[in-house]
């Protein structure tokens, strides 16, 4: 057989792996930013850039997409290339992928400071964004496709199906989700609304962590660990159940984020149930990672590279144990809305994210700089750092969501709320230093790494196309009687690919096309009608702040909830909600039921200086929205896209609506000034609080006897 | 093995009481106990483990320097590792026994019934127990293998044997056997063995399948479990039931009919309080007026009678930004602060916010006080 010589590149691995330095310490900052924010508001120093709202989706978005997307593109041009011993299909896209990637990045930090969001978690990024996402997600497709398509190596390795299931899956997600309808080259409406928003949302937002999180990571576990290790992979037979399980069961399981809310009952038992049924698929990766390191503890204890990826699957077992206990109704009834899903979360980002992608910078470097690492004592002190950092991050946040549940839910003889909402932010405040101190602690010990590596890379040479050589791939592969059924699949990446995409795609299917089709799903509440166009200025102005990432929108069916913030949410109450805004933490209290509890001059104190209106509150305040005024221009193409969207406004409402915004402006400026509070009525604060006082609102007005109709079509279409 | 066991348990025992009644597993603090039981077996089970196989490389160091010893660390091995399973089952079947017996008994601590609590608590406490003993022994052979790491290489494989609790757990093959099962792949480097399935996960697995089953069954099919709204009603009726049952017996029961001024300071101490921190908001804390009316002067806006104040506070007035309270407050609380406020009437606080509503004379009637609410209801709605 010919054997053919050719070269890895190199280039393309150290290009991610320096992004992935940059980027880890830039997102890890803002979080630490944010962990800050939420016990000294003054942090946001009134400058709407720093605000927690606007932060928390810069923190999620650079250790997601930045951080650990890089790190998945580092470990995958790297490990794709010695799997299927060749170099990569295309060195030009190979390039055109990584500064895409980073504009992208970049353009997602700079819009979002801006405020443009489309306030759907983990998919903020408005619609040009998205697009390049999608465009650029394609050429790394093609380039992946087209390496495995010239593979020397006749079958694909499992990290591969694991990268191949990564690919076609975040692509539908992304898709999926991301639809929208734009009015202008920043803004856009999401073209689902309430509990069918609320589902695809989540559907995405799981299988992002699913997906992007854990899959890719799989997949680089199942290369970097034997190598580091240099021990074979523990069973054969457990990657291919626990592969096709894992990916079949994980896109269920979106619902279990919308327990006990105005989701239908029937696909919220379908997310607990399948959350349970992937304890065992995810534990496989666990036990084929540990298990492979049988004989090989000793190794352990002298190679940081290993000791990274021990904890690191440790974690990852931790956190998938974690995650389907969460998702039984009665611990998730004290777990949501609490501290404890930002404890539970940060297991899985800090010690399997954040730990497998320092074990491979450990395990990449050197070898890409043909040199030893500069000091494996540093790296030993860094491993430590992190593991403390990761203790002291996540204990304090396990209490403090406990103990808030807890007090929420706390009640006293005669019947009453023990706690004021406000009683139960600050008595846990403590326990938000102590966070940040953790998280302090772990992004030192990132900077120890940066140190470390850069003086790595000082002392090497680096290696930019690395010879390598191997025999072509025969025409026709030989196959073997007594070979197991899957080989056949492995060597054929395409069928792998279309296999994958079925996988992933019966879920979400059948989860999702009944919400839309099936109407008794969502019973329609007649007394709710769509939002005035001062209020569409004024959600416009809520989303694009991210009070949601504080707020819920979500009155659930329980005894306190219902005694603190009034009757409970119904789904037909979001049906003019694009996007829905129910929340996924409650910092503050639910909004859902805020309007008419306070007057307008309350709000308009609150937002100014929310202490004086509530002494010890820990809001920031938004002065720049008393200066600035709503784009009136831009309310014609709101009420369009409304209409667009399935919102019944009157054909040529488009004529009327700015009249109608500036009326009601004129009340609510009236209303202020008979408290002494004086405002020009195309200020932003005033859309706010039109918006504001309109929440719940509808729901109160509704007839006693359509309620009871609600009522039985709620029972019945259970 | 456990999680699975701990959930079929909890299906089982829901399942047995009908929807009526919750588990006492929803009760958070039962649940939390639970989950710190499993945690706790877990981190037993790992320590085993590693005690294990540390007494296994001093075995073989013994076995290699003289026969003697062997014996003791086996026996050690064997007692340690059942009882560390023995813990576990333990573990297990005392939750469930809890979970029933919170059921039957009616004396209750936390919410909790004791025996209950006295079980999941006994149980953490044994859990607590092996594990210092693990540790203590854990520390005993690692000071021995420090030694032996420092003079002997890494590199040397010593064949196992025989095969322990935890490889038969996992249907480990011997190390040395390796080669039997190697599946001749070879990517980069990496190969790839053909380990069974370890039985554990493969049996939690299908318990997991089962699970989902039946929780779909009895939610959706048999209707034998509550949904959320139905939840809802229980805990509501429940909660109206206790309260009720509280009330009957307690001095705290007062309304607006009832309600009398209190005078005495730790009332007024307590309302002081409340007062300073909640209405404040709106009120200021002198009482003096913002966003809500001033609470000193002579005019009210929905008359100024004990009885009135409490209706307002209790009630609110929704329309004009007064919540109702009742839900925050207890009825004797309502009573305390209507009386504190009362009380700042004539202090005359700086900046005290013009007048609002009509005038109020303390002797008018019941009846007159009506009238006054009405009348000044109309003033603020001419006012606006």
């Amino acid at each position: 057989m010919q054997v053919e010589k050719f070269y890895y590149d190199n280039k393309t691995v150290k290009w991610f792996a320096y992004a992935v330095m940059v980027w880890g310490l830039v997102g890890m900052l803002a979080g630490l930013w944010i962990a800050v924010e939420i016990y000294y508001p003054p942090l946001s120093m009134g400058f709407a850039p720093t605000t927690f709202g606007r932060m928390r989706p810069v923190h999620t978005n650079a250790v997601i997409f930045a951080f650990v997307g890089n790190g998945i593109f580092m470990g995958v041009y790297y490990s794709l290339q010695r799997l299927c011993k060749a170099r990569m299909f295309s060195d030009a896209l190979s390039k055109i992928h990584f500064w895409g990637w980073q504009l992208i990045i970049l353009a997602a930090a700079l819009t979002l400071w801006a405020g443009c969001t489309t306030g759907k978690e983990y998919a903020e990024l408005e619609w040009p964004i998205d697009i390049a996402i999608a465009l650029v997600w394609v050429l790394f497709g093609i380039n992946m496709f087209g390496t495995l398509i010239k593979r020397r190596e006749s079958h694909i390795y499992v990290a591969i199906w694991f990268y191949i299931a990564t690919w076609v899956t975040v692509a539908m997600l992304h898709i999926v989700n991301s639809l929208e309808l734009p009015i202008s080259i920043l803004k856009s409406y999401s073209l689902y609304a309430g509990v069918q928003d609320a589902l695809v949302q989540w559907w995405y937002g799981h299988n992002a962590v699913a997906f992007f999180l854990t899959t890719p990571y799989l997949g680089l576990m199942y290369y970097f660990l034997p190598k580091a290790a240099n021990r074979p992979v523990y069973s054969y037979r457990l990657s291919i159940v626990h592969f096709w399980a894992l990916i079949f069961l994980y896109i269920w399981a979106g619902p279990h984020h919308l327990l006990y809310t105005a989701l239908p009952d029937w696909a919220q038992s379908l997310g607990t149930v399948f959350s349970i049924m992937l304890i065992a698929p995810s534990w496989g990766g666990m036990l084929n990672g540990l298990f492979t390191l049988r004989g090989a503890w000793d190794k352990v204890r002298e190679e940081p590279v290993l000791k990274f990826l021990v904890v690191a699957v440790t974690c990852y077992g931790m956190s998938t144990f974690e995650g389907p206990m969460l998702s039984l109704k009665n611990v998730n009834a004290i777990s949501h809305f609490t501290d404890w899903t930002i404890a539970h979360v940060h297991i899985g980002a800090l010690g399997w994210n954040g730990f497998m992608t320092f074990g491979v910078l450990y395990f990449l470097i050197p070898k890409l700089w043909n040199t030893e690492l500069y000091s494996k004592k540093l790296a030993t002190t860094h491993f430590w750092l992190g593991t403390i950092g990761i203790i002291l991050y996540a204990v304090p946040l396990y209490w403090a969501g406990f103990t808030q549940a807890m007090m929420w839910k706390s009640f006293t003889e005669e019947g009453q709320l023990k706690f004021q909402f406000l009683e139960t932010v600050t008595h846990i405040l403590p326990m938000y230093i102590a966070r940040s101190i953790g998280g302090l602690i772990y992004l030192i010990g990132a900077i120890v790494m940066t140190y470390n590596l850069i003086k790595t890379i000082g002392q090497g040479s680096f290696i930019g196309d690395e010879a390598a050589e191997a025999a072509a791939l025969p025409k026709v592969l030989e196959t073997h009687s007594k070979e197991y059924w899957h080989r056949w699949i492995e060597s054929r990446p395409l069928q792998m690919l279309f296999f994958s995409l079925i996988a992933v795609a019966i879920g979400g299917a059948i989860e999702i096309i009944p919400t839309f089709l099936v109407k008794s799903n969502i019973p329609t509440i007649s007394s709710v009608k769509p939002y005035t166009p001062l209020e569409l200025h004024g959600r416009d102005v809520y989303i694009r702040e991210g009070c949601y990432l504080c707020h819920s929108q979500m009155v659930r069916p329980f005894r306190d909830e219902v005694a603190r913030y009034g009757e409970y949410s119904k789904a037909g109450e979001f049906v003019y909600d694009h996007p829905f805004q129910w929340g996924s933490k409650r910092t503050g209290p639910d909004l859902a039921r805020l309007g008419a509890k306070y007057p307008d001059s309350w709000h308009f104190n609150h937002m100014q200086d929310p202490q004086s209106m509530s002494p010890g509150s820990i809001m920031p305040s938004y002065p720049w929205l008393f200066e600035n005024d709503i784009n009136a221009f831009q309310t014609p193409k709101m009420i369009w896209a409304m209409r667009t969207l399935g919102v019944p406004y009157p054909v040529g409402y488009e004529d009327q609506c700015n009249k109608d915004a500036e009326a009601q402006a004129n009340e609510i400026v009236a209303r202020l000034k008979a408290d002494k509070l004086e405002v020009k009525p195309a200020r932003e604060i005033v859309a706010l609080i039109a918006y504001l006082q309109r929440l719940g609102k509808d729901i109160k007005a509704a007839p006693k006897e359509t309620k009871k109709v609600v009522a039985d079509a709620a029972v019945l279409g259970n | 093995m456990l999680p699975i066991a701990l959930l079929l348990t909890s299906t089982a025992s829901l399942w047995a009481q009908g929807p009526k009644a919750p588990s006492s597993l929803s009760n958070p603090f039962v649940l939390i106990l639970s989950l710190v039981i499993v945690a706790l077996a877990l981190v037993i089970a790992f320590l085993a483990k590693l005690v294990i196989s540390s007494a296994f490389i001093k075995l073989n160091k013994d076995k290699k320097s003289q026969s003697g010893g062997f014996a003791t660390v086996l026996t050690i091995v064997g007692l340690l590792s059942s009882f560390s399973l023995m813990a576990q089952d333990k573990a297990a079947t005392d939750t469930a026994s809890a979970a029933k017996g919170a059921v039957s008994l009616s004396s209750s601590l936390n919410g909790v019934s004791e025996t209950a609590f006295y079980l999941l608590g006994s149980v953490v406490f044994l859990e607590v127990l092996i594990i210092i003993i693990l540790l203590f022994v854990l520390r005993a052979f690692l000071v021995v293998e420090k030694k032996a790491i420092v003079s002997a290489s890494s590199d040397e494989v010593v064949p196992e044997a025989e095969l322990n609790w935890w490889d038969n757990l996992n249907r480990f093959k011997p190390i040395h056997q390796e080669a039997d099962i190697d599946l001749g792949h070879n990517y980069d480097g990496i190969r790839e063995l053909d380990n069974k399935l370890p039985p554990w996960w493969l049996y939690g697995f299908y318990c997991c399948i089962v699970f989902a089953g039946i929780y779909l069954y009895r939610y959706h099919v048999a209707e034998s479990a509550p949904l959320s709204k139905q939840e809802y009603e229980i805990s509501v009726a429940k909660a109206d039931a206790e309260k009720a049952a509280y009330l009957e017996k307690s001095a705290n029961n007062v309304d607006e009919n009832t309600v009398k001024l209190l005078t005495d300071q730790a009332s007024l101490a307590a309302a002081k309080k409340t007062f300073e921190t909640i209405c404040a908001a709106c009120h200021l804390p002198s009482g003096a007026g913002s966003v809500g009316p001033n609470l000193t002067d002579d005019y009210w806006l929905h008359g100024g009678g004990i009885k009135d104040v409490f209706k307002t506070i209790k009630y609110g007035w929704p329309d004009k930004g007064m919540k109702s309270w009742k839900d925050d407050f207890s009825p004797i609380q309502i009573a305390q602060l209507a009386s504190y406020v009362k009380s700042l009437h004539g202090t005359n606080p700086a900046n005290g916010k013009a007048p609002q509503g009509s005038l109020y004379k303390e002797e008018a009637s019941a009846d007159a006080a009506k009238a006054d609410t009405t009348k000044a209801a109309k003033v603020d709605s001419t006012k606006k």
